[in-house]
């Protein structure tokens, strides 16, 4: 089996071979990651075709310091965000009012308790705007100031849609967590 | 069994169960990507992986390439026209000189004649390559023309020489799209102070920096500039992509100089009607003057002189109009508020001694000095009283425009100093009372 290293240096050779091994070992961790950010697989799925297209054109710059999987997520998340940027005018948007009176809960959560699959259905609910800061800031990691640069908003407007986001997700959860647990104890 | 996992944070939660949560995508996708990945890359040249496409692709363009020279070479002996590209380097310039039309200029083609319109045309190469500026000749003339007369449209028709230009510039105008070009501003060529709108016409980029190249800026897509001083700038966009790349178009924005209209009557404190009044032209950066005096007479001079037939107020206006149909105007509300009125009587007079005349007058008939009368202007209210030694009233008069005659009920006055007194108003409101004697000499 080839090392990240060696398939990078061939990659920059555009070796095709190298190329599919590349998309073969990380397509399913950036589509993990697009899916988050699209509104359903098929808008994952060409966002994961654009991250790749602009892995393999630009590999090169990839300093080989830093992990390589990190940069990969950067690509996707980068590619999605432009995606984003691209559809906010035609997406429809939901009042964000709506959510405000949500109380922020401090409700902890247990890890295996949810789902992957529950838990990305209750992100994909939630408004565009939030679901961005929600992933960028908890799942990514990014700090405010990273995320308001990138999504072009304010730090404060990331900081606010954070809260929100987290108060409606806890709403969503806790919702969802006495129904599974009311069928847990009738199974 | 529940109560036994570790209880985390929202953020936490969702960190690690999404955060490395893999998903598998649909087959298509790879092989999708893959066809795109090839495509792409067959677009950018890579030596390594030279095949037989590039090497078709090569012999392709090398053939293309003969063919295109080979057809080249044919036009260019057919007809061997050094003018085409005389036109065309004019015409490159032509989408950025989008002629800024002055309403006044249009009134000036007209007034000229024949004549000045050929040679607008004849220097037309000339002017372009020096300044630019013949690109927005060419629509004056076209446009103007359907308002020429028509023996002078004919006479352009016969020679072709107009509809040539016309036609080669309509051709090369299809054929150098724009399209290309980063800037489009409305206008490019006017008269300060200039307002231009630019448009950004790049589809998608992240920022944008305009600078108008006299100090100022701008990152809005479409700005819109005052070039408040005349000159020629230099307007420079730059776009720059999220991908770190950046391109620049430039514009050039010529700005003339707005006249200033300025003028001064004289005499300074001028009297309507009876003046002759002389208008000084003070404008700066003019040619042509638009004289309107308020009464309805008009003219086209440097200096115009105007004697007005009646007493009113009247608004003087010039309008000045530059080489390059810039205009100034300067209206004068009441221009001759300042006038100076007043009324003044001869000390002496020698009647007519051949009989009465009823006291008419004017200037030119009364050049003996037989009628006692007043030199005035701006009287209103009139009325004149003449005395003799005794006291008694001799003539009475309440019309101006009569006068003395030296005569008293049918008789001839005898020589000696009578007085006269006059009060009345002057048609300012201001009233006049005056006293004075006057001797009637021996004819």
């Amino acid at each position: 089996m080839m090392s990240d290293q060696q398939i990078i240096k061939l990659c920059a050779k555009h070796d095709r071979k190298a190329q599919q091994i590349l998309y073969d070992r990380y397509s399913r961790l950036l589509l993990g990651v697009c899916l988050r950010y699209a509104t359903d697989k098929a808008e994952a799925e060409d966002i994961l075709q654009d991250s790749f297209l602009k892995i393999f054109f630009n590999i090169k710059e990839y300093s080989g310091s830093g992990s390589f999987i990190g940069w990969l997520r950067k690509v996707a998340v980068n590619t999605a965000i432009t995606q984003y940027h691209k559809n906010l005018k035609y997406r429809y948007h939901i009042d964000i009012e709506d959510y405000i009176s949500v109380e922020a809960g401090t409700t902890s959560f247990e890890e295996d308790f949810f789902t992957s699959d529950e838990l990305f259905k209750v992100l994909n609910e939630l408004p565009a705007g939030y679901r961005m800061v929600f992933n960028l800031y908890a799942v990514e990691g990014y700090k405010h100031k990273e995320i308001a640069e990138m999504l072009g908003i304010d730090t404060n407007t990331s900081k606010s849609q954070y809260s929100r986001a987290k108060a409606v997700i806890r709403d969503k959860l806790e919702k969802l967590g006495k129904l599974k647990s009311i069928y847990s104890e009738s199974d | 069994m529940k109560k036994e996992k570790e209880n985390i944070g929202l953020r936490d939660l969702f960190s690690r169960k999404l955060g490395k949560a893999e998903v598998i995508p649909d087959a298509s996708v790879k092989s999708d990507l893959m066809r795109r990945l090839a495509r792409k890359e067959f677009l950018r040249f890579n030596a390594s992986r030279f095949n037989i496409y590039y090497l078709g692709g090569i012999i392709i363009s090398g053939i293309t390439g003969l063919l295109l020279l080979s057809s080249y070479e044919n036009t260019h002996h057919l007809n061997n026209s050094p003018i085409k590209e005389e036109t065309f380097k004019t015409d490159s310039l032509n989408y950025f000189k989008i002629p800024v039309q002055q309403p006044d200029r249009k009134a000036q083609v007209i007034s000229d004649n024949t004549l000045s319109i050929k040679n607008s045309n004849v220097s037309i190469s000339h002017l372009s390559d020096k300044e630019g500026i013949k690109p927005t000749k060419i629509p004056y003339t076209n446009r103007d023309s359907v308002l020429l007369p028509t023996s002078i449209n004919k006479s352009i028709g016969k020679k072709g020489l107009f509809n040539d230009t016309a036609a080669t510039n309509q051709k090369l105008k299809s054929k150098y799209i724009p399209d290309e070009l980063l800037i489009d501003p409305n206008a490019s060529v006017g008269c300060a102070p200039l307002k231009v709108r630019f448009h950004n016409r790049s589809t998608s980029y992240d920022s944008c920096r305009w600078t108008f190249g006299d100090g100022g800026y701008s990152d809005k897509r479409d700005p819109e500039w005052i070039f408040d001083l005349a000159g020629e700038y230099k307007v420079v966009l730059n776009v720059y992509y999220d991908d770190g790349k950046q391109s620049s178009s430039v514009a050039t924005v010529i700005v003339h100089p707005r006249p200033q209209a300025h003028f001064e009557v004289s005499p300074a404190k001028a009297v309507v009607p009876n003046d002759e009044i002389r208008f000084l032209n003070y404008s700066t950066n003019a040619v042509q003057f638009r004289w309107k005096f308020g009464d309805g007479v008009a003219s086209e001079s440097f200096e115009p002189v105007h004697i007005y037939s009646k007493y009113a107020k009247y608004n003087v206006s010039l309008v000045a109009i530059s080489d390059w149909g810039c205009s100034d105007s300067l209206t004068v509300i009441n221009a001759f508020s300042d006038s100076k009125y007043y009324i003044e009587f001869p000390n002496a007079i020698i009647p007519n001694s051949q009989g009465p005349s009823g006291g008419y007058y004017s200037s030119k008939s009364d050049e003996g000095a037989q009628v006692f009368h007043p030199s005035f202007t701006g009287v209103s209210d009139y009325q004149l009283k003449i005395f003799s030694k005794l006291g008694i009233v001799i003539f009475e008069t309440n019309d101006i425009n009569i006068g003395w005659d030296g005569y008293n009920k049918g008789q001839l006055c005898d020589p000696g100093v009578y007085i006269w007194k006059v009060r009345g108003k002057f048609r300012n409101g201001e009233p006049f009372i005056k006293m004075g004697d006057v001797t009637i000499l021996k004819n």
